[in-house]
């Protein structure tokens, strides 16, 4: 019973992690999605979904006809319509004639919630040993994370083209495989130096570089093939990028319960808190405080991203200006769909970098 | 009107645009502040006025809906005091309203500075654990803004409550009735005209309460059914007890609350197949709707002895599409019997 699950930018290697830790070897990696995905996935999905649907659902049909029958996707409650996917997903595909079985994940669920059904999915793996799985995977995905960070900054900065594309897919790759924990850590220590010294940089630049957080609804922001690759398109322009949403914060209950850390989606749900109240599904919240986090870390702009018709980042959308206006960070709101044409959109991110970088001149110069 | 007057006794106005969860809670809303001896100012009827302010300053991404709130609430913006737009997140332990719901409030205030004070207390069972305790808490709060009587205060919590049983009760249907309407021995929203039509035809019109309840958003389809001689049923009156042994039928928690009913009452019809027709009206880009649309229509065709028409509404809607499409609906039931 091959499992698959979707593809989710450098997420997709921490789905990898988990089923691998819990015992499984008949994964099937997701394929990354093209455009005759997302043309797949819109041909069978409702009129107005939000776009991660069709997208998810293209690579479900593609990873079948592959020859995988087992789906893992996020399910349970939760104010946004992500957990209803699967439910009419799996209708969908058993009206097109698919044999496989749905495995939701409960992503809200309480803990030991989350273990129980982890460990249902898993080979045989007593609460313990899940438990421990579990463990592995949040402290793979800080690297995994780091890994992203390092990457999105050396290429804006690399002399020799695709350097530091290989290099971070390399560690990715090394991260996956690694194994116990104390060979990881030593190896994640090294990843600052080991970019460093592999990858020869323009030091000028460096310091001229404006840099630019990407933050928005989580599998846009994260999943290259839906948001265009902004991060590359930005890095090309000589922007250092970084991801404001962090998958890995949600699930690293290690920091978590460490009452010495505050993490940062903590810090921002605290600071949007005369904004909007109370969280209202998505990262509506997050998105909210991190407009005056960044700002106060010195960031020179934020672009925030949003499938069309998604309900809770419609809400961001609506407050942003208020809080950027106020704050004096500028925010540039950009929907995202299966239709949004390419040219446009680097269109729109090259005026905003130009914006940014003449907003800088300007600084330095009074 | 004589909104301009302004005595000694003034009472403050508070304003509840007549939109949304307005159509849950009315009776509740009402009479709470009427009790606490504010005078409480509803938005009309949607009209023209309405609906341009609509699309003239809400978000362009939001619902139909949503957008008439905003039309609504700025109608009212120069006539009241106060606002009273809740937070509402949920009435149930699991299940959800919709995340607009929640950010309404906050999206006003940020939107337009200039409006008056909103009262927006937070609720939420679901996601915020809030029980009885809060609950207490928000009264008061609202309720010290208007009277420095406790007891006054208390009382009119308490019948605001009442206040809104009774509704529901009156609302919801029981089993038994829900019988004889299916055997058409009772009708329920008013008498069908019978003029063309020998025997009426039973349809169940399907859609949340902020869309079935405006005239102006579902084009006046209550009464244009009953001139087509069409014995109805909402989704609203539909017992409760109904929709949860449809619900749990499911091999998943539907956790929009208020597309349980949307769903349960679709799928009991289809399921038990005494009725000719159902007919769901849709608001465009709503979230839940979309995946609601979609079971519903999956499920329809799986069990496809009673006909289902699923309309989706926005602002562009016209009103002869729409007419042209229900009469080619209910000739093509009138051919099937």
């Amino acid at each position: 019973m091959p499992i698959t699950y979707p593809h989710f930018g450098s997420l997709t290697y921490v789905f990898e992690i988990v089923l691998r830790e819990l015992g499984r070897t008949d994964i099937m990696l997701p394929k990354k999605p093209s455009r005759k995905t997302s043309e797949l996935g819109s041909r069978y999905s409702p009129e107005f979904v939000c776009t991660p649907f069709k997208l998810t659902l293209g690579t479900f049909i593609e990873m079948l006809d592959m020859g995988a029958d087992e789906l893992g996707i996020g399910g349970g409650n939760m104010y946004c319509r992500f957990g209803l996917y699967w439910p009419v997903q799996e209708v969908i595909l058993e009206d097109l004639g698919y044999d496989f079985k749905f495995v939701p994940i409960p992503i809200y669920d309480k803990p030991l919630g989350l273990i129980k059904s982890l460990q249902a999915e898993s080979n045989n793996c007593t609460v313990w040993e899940t438990i421990k799985a579990f463990r592995v995977t949040w402290i793979k995905t800080r690297y995994i994370e780091l890994v992203d960070e390092l990457h999105f900054k050396y290429r804006t900065l690399e002399l020799e083209k695709n350097q530091a594309d290989r290099l971070a897919e390399e560690a990715h790759r090394k991260i996956v495989e690694i194994q116990g924990l104390g060979n990881l850590r030593e190896y994640g220590k090294k990843l600052p130096e080991l970019f460093d010294k592999t990858i020869e940089i323009d030091r000028k630049k460096e310091k001229e570089a404006i840099k630019i957080g990407v933050c928005g609804e989580i599998y846009v922001a994260l999943e290259p093939a839906l948001n265009l690759d902004v991060h590359r398109k930005l890095n090309k322009l000589g922007v250092i990028t970084k991801n404001c949403v962090s998958f890995g914060m949600l699930i690293d209950f290690g920091r978590k319960i460490n009452p010495f850390i505050t993490l940062p989606y903590q810090k921002a749900r605290r600071v949007a808190k005369p904004y909007i109240g109370q969280r209202c599904g998505g990262e509506a919240q997050e998105n909210i405080g991190d407009i005056i986090l960044y700002k106060k870390k010195k960031w020179d702009g934020l672009i925030h991203l949003y499938p069309f018709t998604c309900m809770p980042e419609i809400i961001t959308r609506s407050i942003a200006p208020q809080v950027s206006r106020e704050y004096d960070m500028p925010f540039l709101s950009l929907v995202i769909d299966e239709q949004t044409g390419e040219t446009g959109y680097q269109t729109r991110l090259e005026a905003f970098v130009d914006l940014l970088k003449r907003k800088k001149e300007k600084k330095v110069a009074r | 009107m004589s909104l301009g007057y302004r005595g000694k006794e003034m009472k403050k106005k508070v304003g509840i645009p007549r939109a949304l969860l307005y159509y849950k809670f009315e009776a509740m809303w009402k009479k709470f502040f009427e009790e606490l001896g504010a005078e409480v100012i509803i938005s009309p009827e949607t009209n023209k006025t309405i609906k341009d302010l609509a699309v003239r300053y809400a978000p362009d991404e939001d619902c139909y809906s949503t957008k008439l709130y905003f039309g609504h609430a700025i109608y009212l913006k120069d006539k009241v005091d106060y606002f009273f737009i809740p937070r509402f997140g949920s009435d149930h332990e699991v299940n959800v309203g919709c995340p607009k719901f929640i950010g309404l409030a906050e999206v006003l205030n940020s939107l337009f500075p200039d409006f008056p004070e909103i009262i927006m207390p937070y609720f939420s069972k679901a996601k915020a654990n809030h029980g009885k305790r809060r609950l207490l808490r928000i009264i008061f709060e609202i309720g010290f803004k208007f009277t420095y009587n406790p007891l006054k205060i208390l009382k009119a919590g308490i019948r605001a409550f009442k206040a809104q049983r009774e509704f529901e009760e009156q609302l919801h249907l029981s089993e038994q009735n829900l019988e004889k309407w299916i055997k058409s021995q009772i009708f329920l929203n008013g008498k069908p005209n019978l003029e063309k039509r020998k025997k009426p035809l039973k349809i169940a019109l399907v859609g949340h309460p902020y869309m079935l309840n405006d005239k102006l958003s579902s084009l006046d389809i209550r009464e244009n059914l009953l001139q087509k001689g069409i014995n109805l049923i909402t989704s609203l009156q539909m017992p409760r007890c109904t929709i949860e042994n449809q619900m749990e039928k499911l091999n998943f928690n539907l956790y929009f609350q208020y597309e349980r009913e949307i769903l349960g009452t679709i799928m009991y019809f289809l399921e038990n197949n005494t009725i000719d027709g159902i007919l769901q009206l849709a608001v465009f880009s709503c979230g839940p709707d979309s995946i609601v649309l979609e079971l519903a229509s999956r499920y329809s065709k799986r069990q496809p002895e009673t006909p289902l028409l699923q309309l989706v509404i926005d602002e562009l809607t016209s009103e002869l599409g729409f007419s042209t499409r229900l009469e080619a609906f209910f000739d093509m039931i009138d051919r099937r019997n």
